[in-house]
């Protein structure tokens, strides 16, 4: 208590830094939260009907739902200002309480200025917002037990209308709505623009203004309302300075008026949802433009061969243009594989030279797997390889390119092979000697009975003997396949990413909110809190119980400070 | 070699400890007098904790990168992220109902590593090259860490919908007797005795008054550890996707494994939205969390089973068409 002193002389001057206006009380219950009591209900009722039904009837529960909402709401709405100020203040603080004059809404004019208002409350609804977020859900769950991308037979054998699944469910529905290509379906799209549409309504007519009420600090007058509180306490025989300076060192925002006190910490965590929104509407906008403006192409080339840049990529869709960097020629100087000791790939290496038109080299980088080359606004990714060619020296003639056909592309296994005819290529049974490989380390060779002779490294120089004929592997040529594509989406995705992340570790912060009111030689103390309520009691208690006592002598002073 | 019997006996002995923290678990549901058998649960506990470290420790020395690669790493360190959630609050010195869910959540998925997957699962394997970069520790971590609260989360959940389905029943159906015998009324009153314990307040012995703050403390912490997994969920899902912009040459790819996820995200998203109606707080959200836990091992382990999408790492190629 004596050691706590010293720091008293500075409070009054640390308190009015700061002195603000008083402002009206708006800790009130809204008109808002009466409508969706009963709407919620109504949208659980339709979440247990089928999927397809869901999205309909929905709609048109809110439909009804906004019909009687809008009683309720109809003065609301008439009167301009923003919704802040449609909120009734109640007993607490009376006197403080603004009332905003209501003025009349006149006739048709005012109907077509409602009506704008009319929609942004419909999709603002927070029932509606739910049935979007579980339909999609529930599309994108569809989506992945519908096998996506197939020829239309397939869904006429998937699903036959002699024996529908669940009785009803043919490839009538899936070809109609479009769920072969489920995430480009209009269906889909359409349901993640409602929800877009939802989300930007939503911050705008409830976030905002509960933020804006949120960050008008209040004092809050009376002991009672004071006790109203989530938490409440009273302290005997303390001060309201003690109280404010030891919720300071708790890391409060302490604001001090007379007997009043209001602290709060935390406000953050009040705004942050508003931020989880915009930066879903950031990544939706992000993917939007990498819909409609990208271009996607893949290619496979063998090392050694060239191919322009422009030749490969395909646009997407109607913001797609081409760029300068389009006419770049890029050439793979070479295609490798790094192994494990036990022979399995462990990465994919293709080293690329890029040259402009007047034929200058303008980058060269060995890209692989997670390690894509970026030109330009365009990204070259390592995704696929095949082998080419074998270069093959028969008997010291040659080399000879023998071209591999892919035997076996499915899978984790790749199988490629290639033959080497021996005596007349012209004679209707010709023989020869098959070479087999599965990667670009080891060529199996067969006879031409088909007898396994043997396998050969290239580059190892080895000659193989088959039948009297001197057999070198020179080389295998593998190719390279590559993807390429632009996207002027992902900056903007990816700005959303970075928001969404720190807005979503924002939200774990409660915005903690504490009222005291000198009362004689008591403190009435009442605190909430918007998340961590058990730990807010926790620490409200073990700050309370720090709060000094204070003893006859020190009394009179204190109440001379509080009161004056 | 050396490394292989040691990842042998720290499976073993990891597994024998949980099992052993359970059976006192359950002792201590039964008879409460045990109050230093409870404190020798959470010794054992920390047991599990460091062997699992050390087990994870191992294969990663072992195989040279962080085992966190395929479903039987994953598991563990699954149960892992279990044993750390269960100590968090025996740290903190405040005790809740976590442990009660953490405790056989950790038995479970141990156990199913151990015994349920087959013994070739368990062999270390190579990384595939897409799997071969930076981001693989801070995505894997995470989703698994995202997981493991919120089955945490959806689970306090469902207490919480099973202890408020059973105060209904006990109005409506007057054998009390019956109910009092059977062992989830036990486990209650058991945590009640111990919600008493941690309030350190007298309240008046009303059993609803006691169910009440019951359900009041399952809601108030469900939700917490859920907006912690739901964090972990986020940073994981994003740093796939920047890792996917990577790798297969788009931030989004509509992946069974990636959709999945997704629709985990969403379910939540949901439970947070109909935690912001006051009226509706407590049992709707609880029915929506409780969604979640099914379609997080649908996530985690459903789409793995099937072996579907670019997520396969037991079948996965570098063909992303």
């Amino acid at each position: 208590m004596e050691i706590l002193n010293p720091t008293k002389p500075l409070n009054p001057s640390l308190f009015n830094t700061h002195f603000l206006k008083p402002l009206p009380l708006l800790n009130s219950k809204t008109i808002k939260l009466k409508p969706q009591v009963h709407t919620l209900n109504n949208s659980k009722r339709s979440k247990l009907s089928l999927t397809i039904i869901t999205c309909s009837k929905l709609n048109t529960s809110k439909e009804i739902k906004n019909k009687d909402k809008n009683v309720s709401k109809k003065i609301l709405l008439s009167n301009s200002a923003p919704p802040v100020a449609s909120e009734e203040s109640d007993g607490g603080g009376g006197s403080d309480g603004e009332k905003v004059p209501v003025k009349a809404g006149s006739g048709a004019l005012g109907f077509l200025k409602r009506l704008p208002r009319r929609v942004l409350t419909v999709l603002s609804n927070l029932p509606l917002a739910i049935g979007e977020m579980f339909t999609i859900g529930v599309l994108m769950a569809l989506g992945t037990i519908i096998d996506q991308g197939e020829a239309p037979e397939y869904y006429f054998q998937k699903f036959p209308e002699e024996n529908p699944v669940l009785g009803f469910f043919t490839w009538k529905w899936v070809l109609t709505l479009g769920f072969d290509h489920m995430y480009s379906s209009p269906v889909f799209l359409g349901m993640l623009a409602l929800l877009g549409t939802s989300l930007m309504a939503c911050t705008y007519t409830t976030q905002i203004p509960l933020a804006k009420v949120a960050r008008r600090w209040n004092y809050l007058h009376s002991a009672d309302s004071i006790r109203k509180q989530e938490f409440s306490d009273n302290l005997p025989r303390a001060s309201v300075q003690d109280l404010g300076v030891i919720l300071m060192g708790a890391g409060y925002e302490v604001f001090l008026k007379g007997p009043s006190l209001y602290a709060f910490k935390g406000l953050a965590g009040r705004f942050s949802p508003i931020g989880v929104h915009l930066a879903m509407l950031l990544i939706m906008a992000g993917a939007t433009l990498t819909a409609t403006g990208s271009f996607r192409g893949s290619v496979t080339v063998p090392q050694g061969l060239n191919f322009v840049v422009g030749d490969v990529l395909g646009p997407s869709g109607f913001l797609s243009t081409p760029t300068e960097a389009f006419n770049t020629e890029v050439h793979v100087n070479r295609f490798y594989m790094d192994y494990y000791d036990g022979g399995d790939i462990k990465q994919f290496h293709t080293d690329l030279s890029l040259f402009d038109l007047n034929g200058k080299e303008v980058m060269r980088k060995t890209i692989s797997v997670n390690d894509p080359l970026r030109y330009g606004g365009i990204t070259m990714y390592q995704t696929d390889w095949s082998i080419s060619a074998l270069q093959v020296r028969k008997d010291d003639e040659g080399p000879f390119n023998l071209a591999m056909a892919p035997l076996k592309v499915s899978g984790d296994n790749k199988l490629y092979g290639t033959f080497l005819p021996v005596g007349d290529v012209n004679s209707p049974d010709v023989k020869g000697i098959s070479m087999l490989a599965r990667d670009l380390q080891s060529i199996v060779l067969y006879d031409q009975e088909g007898k396994f002779v043997g396998v050969r490294r290239p580059n190892s120089k080895l000659p193989i003997d088959i039948d009297g004929m001197k057999i070198v592997i020179e080389d295998a040529i593998g190719s390279s396949g590559l993807e390429l594509k632009t996207d002027p989406g992902v900056p903007i995705v990816y700005a959303g990413f970075g928001a969404l992340m720190l807005t979503t570790c924002m939200s774990y912060l409660s915005h903690s909110q504490v009222w005291a009111l000198q009362d004689g030689t008591a403190v009435t103390v009442g605190g909430k809190t918007n998340r961590a309520k058990g730990e807010f009691q926790d620490e409200i208690n073990r700050l309370l119980d720090k709060v000094p006592e204070i003893v006859e002598s020190s009394l009179s002073k204190q109440s001379d400070v509080a009161s004056g | 070699m050396i490394f292989l019997t040691l990842e042998h006996i720290l499976t073993h002995i990891s597994f024998s400890v949980v099992s052993i923290v359970i059976i006192i678990h359950f002792l201590t549901l039964l008879v409460n007098e045990f109050v230093g058998l409870y404190d020798s649960s959470e010794k054992g506990m920390l047991t599990t904790f460091l062997c699992l470290t050390g087990l994870l420790i191992t294969r990663w020395i072992y195989s040279g990168h962080l085992p966190i690669s395929d479903l039987y790493e994953s598991l563990i360190f699954l149960s892992w992220i279990f044993s750390i959630i269960h100590m968090v609050p025996y740290f903190k010195k405040h005790k809740n109902y976590l442990s009660t869910i953490t405790a056989p959540s950790t038995f479970f998925t141990q156990g199913f590593a151990t015994w349920g997957l087959l013994t070739d699962m368990h062999q270390s394997k190579i990384l595939v090259p897409a799997l071969q970069s930076q981001w693989l520790i801070m995505h894997v971590s995470m989703m698994v860490s995202g997981y493991a609260a919120l089955l945490c989360g959806s689970l306090l959940s469902a207490a919480l919908l099973v202890i408020t389905f059973r105060k209904v029943i006990r109005i409506f159906g007057k054998n009390k007797n019956l109910l009092n015998d059977s062992f989830p009324v036990d486990e209650i009153q058991y945590m009640m005795e111990k919600s008493n314990i941690l309030r350190n307040t007298f309240f008046p012995s009303s059993r609803n008054y006691y169910k009440f703050q019951l359900i009041q403390q399952l809601d108030h912490w469900g939700f917490r550890i859920l907006s912690i997994g739901f964090l972990f969920l986020t940073i994981g899902i994003l740093s796939g996707a920047v890792w996917a912009n990577e790798a297969w040459g788009s931030y989004w790819n509509w992946d069974p494994k990636e959709t999945w996820a997704f629709i985990t995200w969403t379910i939540f998203t949901i439970y947070f939205h109909t935690r912001t109606n006051k009226n509706l707080e407590g049992l709707n959200s609880a029915i929506v969390a409780s969604i979640g836990f099914l379609i997080i091992w649908i996530c985690y382990f459903g789409v793995n089973l099937l072996g579907i999408g670019l997520h396969s790492y037991g079948s996965f190629t570098l063909i992303s068409n």
